[in-house]
């Protein structure tokens, strides 16, 4: 049996930082980047010069954007490694900095993702293997078609998967760096501008650009730089995986995050129903039903009653997408990931102000990926 | 020798398989493990990795597993509103596809049969594209 995060020595999230997530400016990534790293460093009380190492997560800018962006914080030397892994490039930039810091080869380590929209194609479809209709179909249009087999299976209407934007449309008007900031009416959403089957352009996620950093330390690496574990959120498990061969190849997000799920708890010694907050790619409203389902959050097909009585709202059962998820917050890529780690960092640490999850302990981050990959985290109050 | 008249001859023919002639058939593979898929390729088996990959015709007929009907769509050569749909195919392998007749409702387990539709290929030629309908 391979050893796994929890079987190294602990590591810790001992700062966030953002740049809102916004629609696409002439603001230099630059600018963006910069903004989140300093932020995490603050917020850490960590200077520059003590960072070992840095991940940076990007699948939409070109070639090495990192010591562009990062010289600007000082001469220093530190290796830094560009991770793009599609909408997951934040989360595996994550994970594997974790795993740096965990091995010991780092003490302090620093992740920031930093994207801006700009045409991407995806390799995929330089492999030469036909399709009858790929051109037709737009991701929005992919989860379009989920919606319609998960409507046909559980009963679901489309007014009720769109009550999913409702909720996270409103947990994102309370967070000063999502891309969407006001709270919405289920009429508002269901008349918005119609996209594919029942989606409309409030139920599927902005992409935008932005910027989020953290500081990820051991605890004698912030000891040693006199700062405390008081603030700190321990990482208490990291499960990365890829998609099989599934009977029903279109649910394959589901079946992958499911697998992934299971093995991140498995290692955290937490079940489902201890999680007090959990951020998920909630790309389109389907999403979110689908997760909370695949992740044992509630039972098969119960996600929609279980939404109606407020059990995902802050305050109910486990706060989904306190951020506002991908479709409020916004979902610039590189950023995303990392963000939700931020998210759920502020969550535990009960600094998260009026969109505070109360008595929050257990946290969860999960992001799906084009390929597909997955990557899910839980983070734990010490 | 391929089809001139069909837009993407490598994916489907006009002659149908041999449980149903009617129909177009896909032009799928399997492998020898079992492992039926669609389209066909040979770089590997998806399922064991092995190379002995064989051309199959698949029967161009299925079950609809969801469909939605596309309002927005920004690629050039294709005007919304449009329906697109997944089939599990009676050979096994699940399929994105047009629908042809998508302007009425569908719903998921209806019958569904594979045709040749007429359409303009980016040259501006007349040509032939597979879509499926609701089987009659």
């Amino acid at each position: 049996m391979a050893t796994t995060l929890k079987d190294l020595r602990p590591v810790y999230v001992a700062g966030i930082g953002f740049h809102r997530y916004q629609f696409l400016s002439d603001t230099p990534y630059v600018t963006l980047g910069l903004a989140a790293v300093r932020a995490a460093l603050d917020d850490a009380g960590v200077a520059w010069p003590a960072v070992d190492s840095a991940y940076v997560a990007k699948a939409l800018l070109p070639m090495a954007p990192g010591r562009a962006m990062l010289r600007h914080l000082g001469d220093h030397g530190l290796p830094i490694v560009h991770v793009e892994n599609a909408s997951a490039s934040g989360s595996a930039a994550f994970r594997h900095a974790c795993m740096e810091v965990a091995a010991g080869l780092a003490d302090i380590a620093l992740v920031v993702g930093v994207d801006k929209p700009m045409p991407v194609g995806r390799a995929e479809s330089l492999a030469r293997i036909g399709s009858l209709a790929d051109d037709a179909i737009a991701p929005f249009t992919h989860f379009a078609l989920l919606a319609d087999a998960y409507a046909a299976r559980t009963g679901a209407s489309v007014e009720d998967i769109a009550l999913v934007a409702v909720k996270n449309h409103r947990n994102g008007s309370k967070n000063p760096f999502a891309q969407h900031q006001k709270e919405r009416t289920l009429d508002e959403i269901l008349g918005g501008k119609k996209i594919a089957g029942g989606f409309t352009s409030l139920q599927c996620t902005p992409v935008g650009e932005g910027a989020a950093a953290v500081i990820i330390a051991s605890e004698e690496g912030l000891r040693r730089r006199g700062v405390g574990l008081d603030r700190a959120v321990r990482v208490a498990s990291s499960a990365g995986r890829s998609q099989h061969l599934y009977d029903d190849a279109t649910r394959y997000d589901a079946m992958l995050t499911q697998e992934t799920t299971q093995i991140a708890l498995a290692q955290a010694q937490l079940a489902p129903g201890e999680l007090d907050v959990v951020e998920l790619h909630d790309a389109f409203t389907v999403e979110e039903v689908e997760y909370v389902e695949a992740m044992g959050l509630c039972p098969d097909g119960q996600a929609v009653p279980m939404l109606k009585e407020g059990a995902f709202d802050i305050g109910g059962r486990c706060a989904v997408s306190p951020s506002g998820g991908l479709i409020s917050m916004g979902h610039p890529i590189g950023p995303t990931g990392v963000g939700q780690i931020g998210e759920i960092t502020r969550q535990l640490r009960g600094e998260a102000g009026p969109r505070q999850h109360p008595g929050a302990r257990s946290g969860l981050a999960h992001m799906v990926g084009v390929g597909a990959v997955c990557y899910v985290h839980v983070l734990q109050k010490p | 020798m391929s089809d001139p008249d069909l837009l993407k001859p490598t994916l489907y023919r006009r002659a149908g398989s041999a449980a149903r002639p009617e129909p177009p058939a896909l032009l799928g593979g399997a492998c020898a493990c079992g492992h039926v898929f669609f389209p066909l390729q040979s770089y590997g088996c998806e399922r064991c990795g092995g190379t002995d990959l064989q051309p199959r015709a698949l029967t161009g007929a299925g079950r609809l597993l969801a469909s939605a009907r596309v309002h927005l769509h920004a690629g050039k050569g294709r005007e919304a509103p449009f329906t697109v749909g997944s089939i599990r195919l009676e050979d096994g392998p699940i399929i994105r596809t047009l629908i042809e007749g998508g302007e009425t409702r569908l719903h998921p387990g209806a019958a569904m049969v594979a045709v040749l539709a007429p359409v303009t290929d980016p040259q501006g030629s007349a040509r032939l594209d597979l879509r499926f309908m609701a089987e009659a």
